[in-house]
């Protein structure tokens, strides 16, 4: 720097008066090389004065890459080239540059500095490529620094960009100054230059005097070393090629069809479709801290030892993000179900979405494929296999899907529902075509007095469900009721009368069954509690109807009538009957009859229309009425209106002297017999002339139970259930099919197992709330085109929480050993993805900055990680040439990071003794920063001496 | 029209419908149809429906009869039961003349709203014959309502049971003439997957 010197020592001559002459600006000074000197001082003054906080405010550019570094910059010109000159600096000021795990600028990183300043061309390249004008900008740089006493050091690029080469400096105070040079080989590494003991040796020679010296010498430098591994990627092409020789048939849906066994096979959804798995594979960086080294022996040794004695393990996990490109999950494919039930306002009937093609205005549905026979043949199947095992209808079942109006997850509607979300594409055509079918086959279960597949048939209705499935509940009730009927008539007609005229019309089957006399004047209990049951004894929902509580039937209340009441489950309480002096018996009953919620509504709406008369109601509780009436008759035999009205309806019979003060129980039994008959009268209603309660009284023949025709018609309701399921309009049916598949589809991926990740048990809390209030409009038939809006929109957030559940599954299945590890990473990623679920549709928003994080692996952990470092097979490993050490499980680090260092005690026999500043210090004279794999290498070096 | 011998074996499904004023007798008729019976009925509360497999034509049917309350407070219950109904019968009362005006004043106005197929066969009855002498409207006029309305007539008597299986009868065959109703028919009928030969259709198999 002869040529600068001049300049130099004006500089220094500055400097000493600086105080004084703190904004002195001399324009006398000609040269442009003298002026633009000043114009870098200027500008460097400034950013001194103003301070990272100030600087800031003056709307400093955070760098994305390291979480407080920010830049600032400034254009100079020179000649006629202009230049940029950039101060980097941090906020916050913590961390030592050998901390690995935080991130850097890649200059902080090779040369151990903070802050710095960069300046380069503003052309195209921004790198300046003539060493001369390098090392001239470089001085300048370093007097207008020295001139402000800044201790930044400076550098600028030089050469191709592509070898990230640069120079630098540093002023350390009067005395010292550091010089840096940065400079990469991209191919053909020297063999040596590949090993630990090579690269040892590189840095030695930087300050030892010949190589014999270092051979002779022992010299302790410092060194720490950073190895990055790599997972090999789990969709490896080799694995595939294998099992592509299996692949049979591409009949499978969703195309994926071959053999391979997927990551997610055992997870709920795979029964529908495999899902990429989000966890592309894992980084792994292994740390050796400081340590001091003095010989290539050392080095090589160090070079053989395994990642598992390094200081620290850092694991970075690699997740794709899956917003980019299309998912195919349930997600996708309830949106396509959204979209059908659009179109079905178009159409009366189902069939006319398959017959539509003749109509020129449906173009769109003539575009509109339906599959083959062969698979709707196959999803039929599918869906109508009737499994050994009852299936648990309640699996799956979130706490909250009961309030979505759809389906059971297991039962044959939620599977209908699924099986159409994946048939074809999930058009409305062959929506139709499915349902049609499907029809048809329930018919055939109907007609052939066969039980439904994956249906209940038993129970109450459940009127939180959808009303399909109230119906086919309904019905595989029905079913069960017509075969009972069958088979006591088959049992009593024998064999013999086959083609007796009763069983040419089922409904006189029921007729003539429920007639049959049981030629016993016992009455059989069995029968009679098979009778009442209507499937819900079984259920433990039995509820007697009335306020009679019946006694023990072995009582020892023995009456002369007892020989021909039938039907009693015994006496009420103390109660006597009217006319005669015997006890009251209460009559087994049928059950009120099942109902769906459509003949709720219907009975509703006729007592509305009837403007809810006294006698219409009775007239619709007619038949429940009339047979319980028959059976109080049967129960007993001398009963009269009022007795019934007693045991029925106790408030519609007004005592004359206060029942209610009289003891209970059998010694009321004598006392009352005193007192008999009860003296009463009918409430007001009860006794108005043509009361209806009377005539169904007088009408009501004695039957017990056992005898009488069934409340519910299984051949009637079983029909009518049939009418309804062939003629649904096309927009209720998808209305249903809505709510049910999307609960259907959440109650499946509810089944993963996630590890009870918090979040994730939160967001899919949070599904099922959102689904019940964007389906309820559907539910309660006033879905808008607005609905649809909001269905598209709940499709949105589906396929968020899908995507994240996914997630969690595989993070979960990968660290079931370290949860831990599986729990952090997700929290991460949470956090990471949350911004972008608030929007509409993922595309919308910004996916440019990637998921990143470094997460430290605990001793305990490490052997969960190294396991994820699979052997590689020969096919994998043949590309590698295994020209680094410190293989992990045989993997080779992919990148390996390795500081040198040599400290120096300043003292003063050997530096400027007027330093007080510096004395006794020690500083760093040597520090060497390689970075590289076996055929890319990047060295970068700074030395610092006294000038 | 012989009462078919095996209940499930059956080639075509067919839905009738009884419609007409309270108390004509529609329940009666389908009673004394199905079970050749006559009892005292009570107004049907919504709708009721029995079950009758016949022969006719040749062929084995099922018929699906849905007997409707003639009851205004029913009307829209009732009224789902249009829907897909290849039969309509039309039911008043000889002795009674507004369950006669009422057929053009309310009954074939609910057809036409609910009906959904255009093919579908109408058959007007005058029920209870039998009352010969109460008679108010002439078998003239309900000859000349029927031309007018484009439907099948008969006079028939739940009670005497005359003429009541001839009606039915008649209306299946008119519908076994009738192409579309054949073919709406044929889809009732169930079927069954695991049962039925394998399908042949070598040519699009494979591809979806
Ligand atoms: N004399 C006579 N009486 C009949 C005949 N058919 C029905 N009835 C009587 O007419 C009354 C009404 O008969 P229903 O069959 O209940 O009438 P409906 O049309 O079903 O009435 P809704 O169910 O209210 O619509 C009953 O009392 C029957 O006994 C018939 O052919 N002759
Ligand atoms: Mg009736």
């Amino acid at each position: 720097m002869a040529s600068t010197s001049k300049v130099v020592s004006s500089g220094d001559e500055e400097s000493e008066e600086e105080e004084e002459l703190e904004h002195f600006d001399d324009f006398t000074l000609a040269s442009s090389w003298e002026r633009f000197i000043s114009e870098v001082e200027a500008v460097c003054r400034q950013w001194l004065a103003d301070g990272p906080k100030n600087l800031l405010e003056k709307g400093a550019v955070h760098l994305g890459s390291s979480k407080n570094m920010y830049k600032v910059k400034s254009e100079l010109k020179y000649l006629l080239k202009s230049y940029g000159m950039e101060y980097y600096f941090e906020v916050n000021k913590s961390g030592k540059v050998t901390d690995w795990d935080s991130i850097f600028h890649d200059l902080q990183l090779c040369f151990g500095v903070k802050e710095f300043l960069v300046i380069a061309p503003q052309s195209a390249s921004g790198v300046v490529l003539d060493a001369p004008e390098a090392s001239k900008l470089l001085s300048a740089i370093a007097i207008a620094l020295s001139n402000c006493s800044s201790l930044w050091p400076a550098f600028v690029p030089v050469h191709d960009p592509s070898r990230n080469a640069y120079i630098g400096i540093q002023n350390l105070g009067t005395v010292f100054t550091r010089r840096f040079e940065a400079d990469r080989i991209c191919s053909q590494v020297p063999v040596k230059l590949m090993h630990l003991e090579g690269l040892y040796e590189l840095f030695v020679s930087k300050f030892a005097y010949s190589t014999l010296d270092i051979s002779m010498h022992i010299f302790k430098v410092r060194f720490t070393m950073k190895l990055t591994y790599q997972t090999l990627p789990y969709d490896d092409d080799d694995i595939r090629e294998v099992d592509a020789e299996n692949i049979e048939s591409s009949e499978d849906r969703g195309g994926n069809s071959n053999n391979k066994t997927q990551w997610d096979d055992d997870c709920p959804w795979s029964e529908w479709y495999s899902a990429e798995d989000p966890v592309k594979g894992f980084g792994l960086i292994a740390i050796w801290s400081e340590k001091m080294v003095e010989s290539s022996l050392e080095m090589a040794e160090l070079e053989n030892s395994s990642p598992h004695e390094a200081e620290k393990w850092i694991l970075l996990p690699n997740i794709s993000d899956g917003s980019k490109g299309n998912r195919i999950g349930f997600a996708s494919q309830l949106s396509l179900l959204v979209e059908a039930l659009d179109m079905s306002f178009e159409a009366q009937f189902m069939e006319d979405f398959v017959s539509a093609v003749e109509n020129p205005s449906s173009d769109n549905l003539k575009s509109m494929v339906i599959p083959s026979p062969t698979v709707l043949d196959r999803v039929l199947k599918d869906l109508l296999l009737q499994g050994v095992k009852i299936p648990d209808f309640s699996k799956g079942e979130h706490k909250s899907s009961r309030y979505i109006k759809g389906a059971p997850l297991e039962c044959l509607f939620a599977q209908f529902c699924l099986h159409s979300i994946w048939f074809g594409n999930c058009n409305i055509r062959a929506i139709a075509v499915l349902w049609i079918e499907f029809v048809r086959e329930i018919r055939w279960y109907w007609e052939e007095s066969q039980s439904l597949p994956k249906m209940p048939s038993n129970g109450s209705i459940d009127l939180s469900t959808c009303l399909i499935y109230q119906k086919l509940q309904m019905l595989a009730i029905c079913i069960e009721k017509k075969r009972e009927l069958n088979e006591d008539f088959q049992d009593c007609v024998g064999s013999n009368d086959q083609s007796s005229a009763a069983i040419k019309e089922d409904d006189r089957v029921v007729e003539e069954s429920t007639g049959l006399q049981i030629p016993d004047d016992n009455f059989d209990r069995k029968r009679d509690s098979l009778l009442t049951a209507e499937g819900l004894h079984e259920s433990g929902m039995a509820i007697p109807r009335h306020n009679g509580k019946p006694e023990n039937t072995g009582s020892t209340d023995q009456k002369p009538s007892e020989c021909i009441r039938r039907g009693s489950s015994g006496a009420v309480g103390s109660m006597m009957l009217l006319k005669s002096c015997q006890s009251m018996h209460a009559p087994f009953t049928q059950e009120s009859p099942l109902m769906t919620e459509d003949m709720h509504e219907e009975r509703l709406r006729a007592i509305e229309v009837s403007s809810g008369s006294f006698d219409f109601s009775a007239q619709l509780e007619r038949d429940i009425l009339s047979a319980d009436m028959s059976a109080f008759k049967a129960a007993n035999p001398d009963a009269v209106f009022e007795d019934f009205i007693r045991w029925h309806s106790p408030g519609d019979w007004e005592n004359d002297e206060s029942e209610g003060s009289s003891p209970s129980g059998n010694l009321a039994v004598d006392g009352l017999k005193d007192n008999w008959p009860p003296r009463g009268r009918l409430s007001q209603r009860m006794s108005e002339h043509g009361n209806l309660w009377r005539k169904i009284w007088n009408n009501a023949p004695a039957l017990p139970v056992s005898e009488q025709k069934p409340l519910l018609d299984p051949n009637r309701e079983g029909e009518k259930i049939l009418h309804y399921l062939e003629t649904l309009r096309p927009h209720q049916l998808l209305e249903q099919m809505v709510c049910t598949a999307f609960r259907a589809s959440a109650d499946t991926l509810n089944q993963a197992s996630f590890g009870g990740l918090k979040q994730m048990t939160m967001k899919i809390d949070q599904l099922y709330l959102t689904m019940a209030s964007s389906l309820r409009p559907l539910q309660a038939n006033t879905g808008t085109s607005e609905t649809i809006e909001d269905l598209r929109r709940l499709c949105v957030v589906f396929e968020h929480v899908e995507k994240l559940l996914t997630l969690a599954a595989s993070l979960h299945r990968k660290f079931l050993h370290a949860p831990r590890l599986s729990e952090a990473i997700f929290s991460d990623y949470y956090n990471y993805y949350l911004p972008k679920m608030g929007m509409g549709s993922p595309e919308e928003v910004d996916v440019q900055k990637e998921f990143e994080m470094k997460l430290q692996v605990r001793n305990h952990e490490r052997q969960v990680i190294s396991n994820m470092f699979t052997l590689p097979t020969a096919n994998q490993s043949w590309r590698k040439v295994l020209s680094m050490g410190n293989l992990l499980n045989g993997h080779e680090p992919i990148l390996r990071e390795i500081i040198f260092s040599m400290n120096d005690h300043v003292n003063g026999s050997h530096y400027a003794t007027h330093t007080p500043s510096v004395h006794q210090k020690e500083i760093e004279t040597y520090r060497m920063y390689i970075c590289g794999t076996s055929n890319d290498l990047r060295v970068a070096l700074s030395v610092t001496s006294f000038d | 029209m012989d009462s078919s011998s095996s209940q499930s074996e059956f080639e075509y499904l067919f839905k009738l419908l009884m419609i007409g004023d309270s108390g004509v007798g529609k329940s009666s008729l389908l009673l004394c149809f199905t079970s050749d019976t006559f009892e005292d009925l009570s107004p049907t509360i919504g709708v009721d429906f029995k079950v009758k497999y016949v022969e006719a034509g040749g062929k084995k049917l099922k018929l699906a009869i849905w007997d409707t309350a003639g009851q205004e407070r029913f009307r829209t219950l009732t009224s789902s039961y249009y829907r897909g109904a290849q039969g309509i019968i039309m039911v008043y009362d000889v002795t009674r003349r507004e369950t006669f005006t009422n057929l053009s004043d309310i009954w074939a106005k609910e057809i036409d709203l609910y009906s959904t197929n255009q093919d579908c066969i109408k058959m007007l009855v005058g029920n209870k014959v039998d009352k010969e002498s109460e008679r108010v409207v002439t078998k003239k006029e309900g000859i000349n309502f029927a031309r007018e309305y484009g439907c099948l007539f008969t006079e028939c008597s739940a009670k005497t049971r005359v003429n009541v299986q001839q009606c039915f009868e008649e209306l299946v065959l008119k519908i076994l003439d009738t192409p579309s109703l054949i073919a709406e028919g044929s889809k009732g009928v169930k079927k069954n997957i695991f049962k039925q030969k394998p399908q042949a259709d070598a040519s699009t198999s494979g591809c979806c």
